[in-house]
Protein backbone atom coordinates (compact mmCIF):
# COMPACT_ATOMS: atom_id res chain seq x y z
CA UNK A 1 0.00 0.00 0.00
CA UNK A 2 1.24 3.64 -1.25
CA UNK A 3 1.18 5.68 2.11
CA UNK A 4 1.95 8.81 0.27
CA UNK A 5 -1.81 9.04 -1.54
CA UNK A 6 -3.39 9.47 1.72
CA UNK A 7 -4.36 12.45 3.27
CA UNK A 8 -2.68 13.57 6.83
CA UNK A 9 -6.18 12.77 8.50
CA UNK A 10 -6.13 9.48 7.56
CA UNK A 11 -2.79 9.02 7.81
CA UNK A 12 -3.58 10.06 12.14
CA UNK A 13 -6.66 7.38 11.72
CA UNK A 14 -4.60 4.57 10.71
CA UNK A 15 -1.89 5.42 13.28
CA UNK A 16 -4.77 5.41 15.89
CA UNK A 17 -5.09 1.82 14.77
CA UNK A 18 -1.36 0.87 15.36
CA UNK A 19 -0.41 1.09 11.26
CA UNK A 20 3.41 2.23 11.79
CA UNK A 21 4.04 2.48 8.03
CA UNK A 22 1.47 5.65 8.41
CA UNK A 23 3.71 6.86 11.18
CA UNK A 24 6.42 6.45 9.12
CA UNK A 25 5.07 8.23 6.72
CA UNK A 26 3.79 10.91 8.96
CA UNK A 27 7.57 11.40 9.61
CA UNK A 28 8.68 11.52 5.84
CA UNK A 29 6.10 14.63 5.76
CA UNK A 30 7.21 16.20 8.79
CA UNK A 31 10.41 15.20 10.61
CA UNK A 32 11.89 18.79 9.06
CA UNK A 33 9.25 20.80 10.68
CA UNK A 34 9.49 19.25 14.25
CA UNK A 35 13.32 18.89 14.26
CA UNK A 36 13.69 22.46 13.10
CA UNK A 37 10.94 23.61 15.56
CA UNK A 38 13.45 21.64 17.86
CA UNK A 39 16.75 22.44 17.03
CA UNK A 40 15.34 26.80 16.41
CA UNK A 41 14.06 26.64 19.89
CA UNK A 42 17.12 24.99 21.67
CA UNK A 43 20.03 25.77 19.51
CA UNK A 44 21.80 22.18 20.08
CA UNK A 45 21.40 18.95 17.52
CA UNK A 46 21.49 16.35 20.07
CA UNK A 47 18.19 17.88 22.12
CA UNK A 48 16.76 18.57 18.89
CA UNK A 49 16.63 14.71 17.99
CA UNK A 50 15.50 13.63 21.55
CA UNK A 51 12.29 16.00 21.26
CA UNK A 52 11.64 14.86 17.65
CA UNK A 53 11.89 11.21 18.69
CA UNK A 54 9.84 12.26 21.67
CA UNK A 55 7.09 13.97 19.38
CA UNK A 56 6.48 10.82 17.45
CA UNK A 57 6.01 8.89 20.15
CA UNK A 58 3.38 11.25 21.43
CA UNK A 59 1.91 11.00 18.02
CA UNK A 60 1.98 7.56 18.14
CA UNK A 61 0.35 7.16 21.51
CA UNK A 62 -2.02 10.59 21.32
CA UNK A 63 -3.15 9.70 17.53
CA UNK A 64 -7.08 9.01 18.78
CA UNK A 65 -7.15 12.01 20.76
CA UNK A 66 -6.98 14.29 17.05
CA UNK A 67 -9.86 15.80 16.21
CA UNK A 68 -10.46 17.19 13.01
CA UNK A 69 -12.37 20.37 14.04
CA UNK A 70 -9.56 21.78 16.12
CA UNK A 71 -7.61 22.50 12.88
CA UNK A 72 -5.00 20.49 10.38
CA UNK A 73 -2.88 17.77 11.44
CA UNK A 74 0.26 19.99 10.77
CA UNK A 75 -0.87 22.57 12.88
CA UNK A 76 -1.51 19.36 15.36
CA UNK A 77 1.85 18.40 14.77
CA UNK A 78 3.77 21.75 15.04
CA UNK A 79 1.70 22.67 18.42
CA UNK A 80 2.83 19.48 20.19
CA UNK A 81 6.59 19.92 18.66
CA UNK A 82 6.72 23.78 20.30
CA UNK A 83 4.78 22.50 23.76
CA UNK A 84 7.62 20.01 23.92
CA UNK A 85 10.89 21.87 22.84
CA UNK A 86 9.47 24.82 24.86
CA UNK A 87 9.25 22.05 28.23
CA UNK A 88 12.88 21.01 26.97
CA UNK A 89 13.90 24.72 26.84
CA UNK A 90 12.64 25.62 30.13
CA UNK A 91 14.47 22.52 31.80
CA UNK A 92 17.51 23.62 30.13
CA UNK A 93 17.49 26.94 31.12
CA UNK A 94 17.19 25.83 35.01
CA UNK A 95 20.11 24.17 34.62
CA UNK A 96 21.90 27.23 33.32
CA UNK A 97 20.67 29.34 36.00
CA UNK A 98 21.91 32.78 35.63
CA UNK A 99 23.40 32.62 32.32
CA UNK A 100 22.06 34.77 29.98
CA UNK A 101 21.55 34.43 26.20
CA UNK A 102 23.26 36.38 23.81
CA UNK A 103 21.30 37.98 21.02
CA UNK A 104 23.10 35.87 18.11
CA UNK A 105 21.39 32.97 19.89
CA UNK A 106 18.01 34.40 19.14
CA UNK A 107 15.49 31.98 17.24
CA UNK A 108 14.52 32.87 14.14
CA UNK A 109 11.91 32.79 11.88
CA UNK A 110 13.10 31.23 8.93
CA UNK A 111 13.25 34.63 6.22
CA UNK A 112 11.13 34.40 2.38
CA UNK A 113 14.08 34.22 1.00
CA UNK A 114 16.24 31.76 2.17
CA UNK A 115 17.74 28.85 0.48
CA UNK A 116 15.80 26.53 2.02
CA UNK A 117 13.04 27.97 -0.38
CA UNK A 118 12.31 25.59 -3.31
CA UNK A 119 11.06 26.43 -6.86
CA UNK A 120 8.40 29.30 -6.85
CA UNK A 121 5.54 26.81 -7.81
CA UNK A 122 2.29 27.97 -6.63
CA UNK A 123 2.48 25.48 -3.36
CA UNK A 124 5.67 27.21 -2.03
CA UNK A 125 4.27 30.65 -2.53
CA UNK A 126 0.79 29.90 -0.68
CA UNK A 127 3.36 28.61 1.95
CA UNK A 128 5.56 31.65 2.23
CA UNK A 129 3.12 33.46 2.85
CA UNK A 130 3.19 33.49 6.54
CA UNK A 131 7.20 33.97 6.15
CA UNK A 132 6.42 37.16 3.90
CA UNK A 133 4.01 38.45 6.22
CA UNK A 134 6.26 38.03 9.33
CA UNK A 135 8.99 40.23 7.81
CA UNK A 136 6.79 42.80 6.73
CA UNK A 137 7.05 43.26 10.60
CA UNK A 138 9.53 45.63 12.29
CA UNK A 139 12.70 43.37 13.40
CA UNK A 140 12.06 44.05 16.65
CA UNK A 141 8.50 42.68 16.94
CA UNK A 142 9.51 39.54 14.89
CA UNK A 143 12.41 39.02 17.48
CA UNK A 144 10.10 39.39 20.40
CA UNK A 145 7.38 37.43 18.80
CA UNK A 146 9.94 34.60 17.90
CA UNK A 147 10.89 34.08 21.85
CA UNK A 148 7.66 33.93 22.75
CA UNK A 149 6.74 31.13 20.29
CA UNK A 150 9.67 29.29 19.79
CA UNK A 151 10.85 29.65 23.74
CA UNK A 152 7.52 29.80 25.24
CA UNK A 153 9.26 33.41 26.98
CA UNK A 154 6.65 35.43 28.40
CA UNK A 155 6.43 39.20 27.79
CA UNK A 156 8.59 39.44 31.22
CA UNK A 157 10.84 36.52 30.34
CA UNK A 158 11.30 38.01 26.72
CA UNK A 159 11.95 41.68 27.97
CA UNK A 160 14.67 40.44 30.29
CA UNK A 161 16.33 38.39 26.97
CA UNK A 162 16.12 41.19 24.59
CA UNK A 163 17.00 43.81 27.46
CA UNK A 164 13.94 45.99 27.01
CA UNK A 165 11.43 47.80 28.92
CA UNK A 166 8.60 45.50 29.54
CA UNK A 167 6.05 47.53 28.35
CA UNK A 168 7.91 47.96 24.97
CA UNK A 169 7.82 43.95 24.56
CA UNK A 170 4.19 44.00 25.36
CA UNK A 171 3.32 46.84 22.90
CA UNK A 172 5.66 44.78 20.29
CA UNK A 173 4.09 41.32 20.63
CA UNK A 174 0.69 42.79 20.62
CA UNK A 175 1.21 45.35 17.49
CA UNK A 176 2.84 41.92 16.04
CA UNK A 177 0.05 39.76 15.86
CA UNK A 178 -2.55 42.83 15.24
CA UNK A 179 -0.08 43.59 12.10
CA UNK A 180 0.14 39.78 11.33
CA UNK A 181 -3.54 38.85 11.77
CA UNK A 182 -4.54 42.50 9.54
CA UNK A 183 -2.09 41.02 6.60
CA UNK A 184 -3.07 36.91 6.86
CA UNK A 185 -6.67 37.45 7.66
CA UNK A 186 -6.89 40.27 4.51
CA UNK A 187 -5.47 37.66 2.27
CA UNK A 188 -7.49 35.39 2.95
CA UNK A 189 -10.70 37.43 2.31
CA UNK A 190 -9.29 38.55 -1.02
CA UNK A 191 -8.19 35.69 -2.40
CA UNK B 1 -25.36 42.69 31.90
CA UNK B 2 -22.08 43.16 29.88
CA UNK B 3 -18.27 42.65 31.20
CA UNK B 4 -17.05 45.89 31.88
CA UNK B 5 -13.29 44.46 31.93
CA UNK B 6 -12.67 43.70 28.53
CA UNK B 7 -9.15 42.45 27.67
CA UNK B 8 -8.39 43.16 23.84
CA UNK B 9 -4.72 44.10 24.55
CA UNK B 10 -4.25 40.94 26.17
CA UNK B 11 -5.42 38.14 23.62
CA UNK B 12 -2.68 37.76 21.20
CA UNK B 13 -0.48 37.48 23.85
CA UNK B 14 -3.14 35.09 25.55
CA UNK B 15 -2.81 33.43 22.13
CA UNK B 16 0.62 33.14 21.88
CA UNK B 17 0.83 31.78 25.69
CA UNK B 18 2.56 34.99 26.66
CA UNK B 19 1.21 35.84 29.83
CA UNK B 20 1.52 35.88 33.15
CA UNK B 21 -0.23 33.47 35.46
CA UNK B 22 -2.18 36.38 36.64
CA UNK B 23 -2.98 38.29 32.97
CA UNK B 24 -3.73 34.52 31.78
CA UNK B 25 -5.96 34.27 34.55
CA UNK B 26 -7.85 37.15 34.22
CA UNK B 27 -8.39 36.77 30.50
CA UNK B 28 -9.78 33.33 31.00
CA UNK B 29 -12.43 34.62 33.42
CA UNK B 30 -13.52 37.48 31.03
CA UNK B 31 -13.53 35.07 27.57
CA UNK B 32 -16.28 32.88 29.50
CA UNK B 33 -18.45 35.58 29.86
CA UNK B 34 -17.67 37.02 26.62
CA UNK B 35 -18.30 36.38 23.15
CA UNK B 36 -17.01 39.00 21.55
CA UNK B 37 -13.65 38.79 22.87
CA UNK B 38 -13.60 35.11 22.49
CA UNK B 39 -14.38 35.68 18.83
CA UNK B 40 -11.22 38.02 19.06
CA UNK B 41 -9.17 35.04 20.18
CA UNK B 42 -10.21 32.52 17.86
CA UNK B 43 -8.99 35.22 15.03
CA UNK B 44 -5.51 35.46 16.76
CA UNK B 45 -5.10 31.72 17.79
CA UNK B 46 -5.79 31.51 13.52
CA UNK B 47 -2.50 33.14 13.38
CA UNK B 48 -0.62 31.09 16.11
CA UNK B 49 -1.78 28.00 14.18
CA UNK B 50 -0.04 28.99 11.18
CA UNK B 51 3.55 30.58 12.38
CA UNK B 52 4.58 26.96 12.06
CA UNK B 53 5.02 27.46 7.94
CA UNK B 54 7.88 30.12 9.26
CA UNK B 55 9.90 27.87 10.90
CA UNK B 56 13.02 27.30 9.42
CA UNK B 57 13.18 23.17 8.40
CA UNK B 58 16.32 21.30 9.22
CA UNK B 59 17.16 18.07 7.99
CA UNK B 60 17.12 15.42 11.00
CA UNK B 61 20.07 12.66 11.35
CA UNK B 62 18.56 9.47 8.73
CA UNK B 63 18.85 6.85 11.66
CA UNK B 64 16.58 9.17 13.95
CA UNK B 65 13.26 7.46 11.17
CA UNK B 66 14.39 4.11 12.06
CA UNK B 67 15.25 4.51 15.94
CA UNK B 68 11.58 5.79 16.36
CA UNK B 69 9.79 3.45 14.34
CA UNK B 70 11.99 1.02 16.73
CA UNK B 71 10.81 2.48 19.04
CA UNK B 72 7.01 1.99 18.67
CA UNK B 73 7.30 -1.72 17.30
CA UNK B 74 9.43 -2.28 21.10
CA UNK B 75 6.86 -0.31 22.92
CA UNK B 76 3.98 -2.26 21.83
CA UNK B 77 5.32 -5.68 22.69
CA UNK B 78 5.93 -5.63 26.74
CA UNK B 79 2.49 -4.05 27.13
CA UNK B 80 1.05 -6.48 25.02
CA UNK B 81 2.79 -9.44 27.23
CA UNK B 82 2.03 -7.90 30.39
CA UNK B 83 -1.85 -7.44 29.32
CA UNK B 84 -2.37 -11.00 28.97
CA UNK B 85 -1.19 -11.86 31.74
CA UNK B 86 -3.98 -12.90 34.87
CA UNK B 87 -4.23 -9.87 37.73
CA UNK B 88 -2.38 -12.36 39.79
CA UNK B 89 0.41 -13.38 38.17
CA UNK B 90 1.02 -9.51 37.18
CA UNK B 91 0.56 -9.04 41.45
CA UNK B 92 2.99 -11.71 41.81
CA UNK B 93 5.47 -10.40 39.55
CA UNK B 94 5.68 -7.35 41.18
CA UNK B 95 6.01 -8.62 44.27
CA UNK B 96 8.38 -10.85 43.45
CA UNK B 97 10.93 -7.04 42.20
CA UNK B 98 11.51 -6.07 45.56
CA UNK B 99 9.15 -7.01 48.34
CA UNK B 100 10.33 -7.82 51.80
CA UNK B 101 10.50 -11.46 53.17
CA UNK B 102 7.28 -10.44 55.43
CA UNK B 103 5.35 -9.34 52.22
CA UNK B 104 5.68 -12.80 51.18
CA UNK B 105 3.97 -14.60 54.55
CA UNK B 106 1.25 -11.93 54.32
CA UNK B 107 0.70 -12.61 50.46
CA UNK B 108 0.45 -16.23 51.30
CA UNK B 109 -1.98 -15.67 54.02
CA UNK B 110 -4.15 -13.29 51.38
CA UNK B 111 -4.28 -15.72 49.06
CA UNK B 112 -5.50 -18.88 51.15
CA UNK B 113 -8.24 -16.64 52.70
CA UNK B 114 -9.32 -15.00 49.65
CA UNK B 115 -9.07 -17.98 47.31
CA UNK B 116 -12.51 -17.78 46.27
CA UNK B 117 -12.62 -14.06 45.30
CA UNK B 118 -8.65 -14.09 43.33
CA UNK B 119 -10.90 -16.95 41.46
CA UNK B 120 -13.36 -14.53 40.22
CA UNK B 121 -11.11 -11.92 40.06
CA UNK B 122 -9.38 -14.27 37.29
CA UNK B 123 -12.41 -14.88 35.50
CA UNK B 124 -13.06 -10.74 35.16
CA UNK B 125 -10.02 -10.04 34.04
CA UNK B 126 -9.57 -12.67 31.22
CA UNK B 127 -13.07 -10.87 29.94
CA UNK B 128 -11.20 -7.65 30.47
CA UNK B 129 -8.44 -8.76 28.36
CA UNK B 130 -10.50 -10.03 25.61
CA UNK B 131 -11.89 -7.12 25.16
CA UNK B 132 -8.55 -4.78 25.37
CA UNK B 133 -7.32 -6.95 22.28
CA UNK B 134 -4.78 -5.26 20.22
CA UNK B 135 -5.88 -3.14 16.81
CA UNK B 136 -7.26 -5.89 14.38
CA UNK B 137 -6.13 -4.74 10.66
CA UNK B 138 -8.36 -6.57 7.34
CA UNK B 139 -6.46 -6.69 4.27
CA UNK B 140 -8.97 -6.78 1.30
CA UNK B 141 -7.68 -7.72 -2.26
CA UNK B 142 -9.02 -6.98 -5.38
CA UNK B 143 -12.18 -9.19 -7.63
CA UNK B 144 -11.65 -9.73 -11.19
CA UNK B 145 -13.36 -6.71 -11.25
CA UNK B 146 -10.88 -4.93 -9.65
CA UNK B 147 -7.56 -7.11 -9.81
CA UNK B 148 -5.19 -4.57 -9.00
CA UNK B 149 -6.77 -2.97 -5.86
CA UNK B 150 -6.02 -3.06 -2.58
CA UNK B 151 -7.53 -2.46 0.72
CA UNK B 152 -6.93 -2.06 4.80
CA UNK B 153 -9.70 -2.04 7.39
CA UNK B 154 -8.36 -0.96 10.74
CA UNK B 155 -10.27 -1.15 13.63
CA UNK B 156 -10.20 1.73 16.45
CA UNK B 157 -9.98 0.83 20.13
CA UNK B 158 -13.63 0.81 21.23
CA UNK B 159 -14.42 -1.78 18.20
CA UNK B 160 -17.18 0.28 16.91
CA UNK B 161 -14.94 2.94 14.76
CA UNK B 162 -12.54 1.79 11.71
CA UNK B 163 -10.91 3.42 8.82
CA UNK B 164 -10.43 1.81 5.57
CA UNK B 165 -8.11 2.81 3.16
CA UNK B 166 -8.39 1.67 -0.47
CA UNK B 167 -5.53 1.94 -3.49
CA UNK B 168 -5.83 1.32 -7.26
CA UNK B 169 -9.45 1.28 -7.42
CA UNK B 170 -11.55 2.45 -10.60
CA UNK B 171 -12.54 5.55 -10.72
CA UNK B 172 -16.10 5.47 -11.05
CA UNK B 173 -18.96 8.33 -13.06
CA UNK B 174 -20.52 11.20 -10.50
CA UNK B 175 -23.72 8.81 -10.47
CA UNK B 176 -21.66 5.59 -8.68
CA UNK B 177 -19.91 5.40 -5.30
CA UNK B 178 -17.99 2.63 -3.59
CA UNK B 179 -19.80 1.44 -0.57
CA UNK B 180 -18.51 -1.03 2.05
CA UNK B 181 -20.49 -3.89 3.28
CA UNK B 182 -20.09 -5.57 7.23
CA UNK B 183 -21.00 -8.84 6.55
CA UNK B 184 -22.43 -11.51 9.84
CA UNK B 185 -24.53 -14.73 9.28
CA UNK B 186 -25.50 -13.78 5.76
CA UNK B 187 -26.58 -10.55 6.65
CA UNK B 188 -24.88 -7.17 5.29
CA UNK B 189 -24.81 -3.80 7.24
CA UNK B 190 -23.69 -0.71 5.42
CA UNK B 191 -20.40 0.89 6.85
CA UNK B 192 -20.75 3.65 4.39
CA UNK B 193 -19.77 5.07 0.83
CA UNK B 194 -16.80 6.94 -0.52
CA UNK B 195 -15.34 8.03 -3.57
CA UNK B 196 -11.74 7.45 -4.66
CA UNK B 197 -9.01 9.73 -6.41
CA UNK B 198 -8.19 9.91 -9.92
CA UNK B 199 -5.47 7.95 -8.95
CA UNK B 200 -7.50 5.32 -7.31
CA UNK B 201 -7.13 6.17 -3.54
CA UNK B 202 -9.74 6.43 -1.25
CA UNK B 203 -10.45 6.57 2.92
CA UNK B 204 -13.78 5.98 4.76
CA UNK B 205 -13.96 6.40 8.35
CA UNK B 206 -16.05 3.43 9.24
CA UNK B 207 -19.06 4.15 12.06
CA UNK B 208 -20.64 0.64 12.81
CA UNK B 209 -23.64 -0.46 14.71
CA UNK B 210 -21.93 -2.60 16.69
CA UNK B 211 -18.30 -3.64 17.16
CA UNK B 212 -16.54 -4.06 13.83
CA UNK B 213 -14.87 -7.24 15.01
CA UNK B 214 -17.85 -9.16 15.63
CA UNK B 215 -18.17 -9.29 11.84
CA UNK B 216 -17.11 -12.17 10.02
CA UNK B 217 -16.12 -10.26 6.55
CA UNK B 218 -15.98 -7.32 4.60
CA UNK B 219 -16.85 -6.19 1.12
CA UNK B 220 -16.79 -3.41 -1.71
CA UNK B 221 -19.32 -2.94 -4.34
CA UNK B 222 -20.24 -0.25 -7.15
CA UNK B 223 -23.45 1.53 -6.15
CA UNK B 224 -25.56 4.42 -7.02
CA UNK B 225 -24.43 7.40 -5.92
CA UNK B 226 -25.49 8.09 -2.22
CA UNK B 227 -25.40 4.19 -1.29
CA UNK B 228 -28.35 1.56 -1.07
CA UNK B 229 -30.14 -0.92 0.90
CA UNK B 230 -28.04 -3.99 0.12
CA UNK B 231 -25.73 -4.99 -2.33
CA UNK B 232 -26.63 -4.74 -6.01
CA UNK B 233 -23.91 -3.91 -7.91
CA UNK B 234 -20.30 -5.66 -8.91
CA UNK B 235 -18.50 -6.49 -5.87
CA UNK B 236 -15.22 -4.95 -6.57
CA UNK B 237 -12.94 -6.27 -3.13
CA UNK B 238 -13.15 -8.26 -0.12
CA UNK B 239 -12.12 -9.58 3.12
CA UNK B 240 -12.13 -11.95 5.77
CA UNK B 241 -11.73 -11.49 9.45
Amino acid sequence: MDYKKFDDETLIRLIAGSQSDALGELYDRYSRLVFGMARNALGDQGLAEEITQDVFMRIWNKASTYQAVQGKVVSWIAGIARNRAIDVFRHQKSLLDGNSLSLEELPLFDPPDSLNVEKEIESKLKERRVQQALFQLPKEQRDALALAYFRGYTHEEAAEALGQPLGTVKTRIRLGMQKLREILEDEKTSA
Amino acid sequence: MLPTNHVMDLIPGYALDCLNEEEKQQVAEHLSQCSSCQKELDSYQRIVDQLHEAVPPAEPPPELKHKILLGVQLKRTPEKADEAKPAWQRFWTRLQSGAPVWAYASFALVVILAASNIWMMQRVNRLETTSQAEFRVVSLTGTDKAPNSTGLLVMGHDGNMGTLVVDSLPTLDETQQYQLWLIKDGQRTSGGVFSVSKDGYGALAISAPQPLKEFAAFGITIEPAGGSPGPTGDKVMGGKL
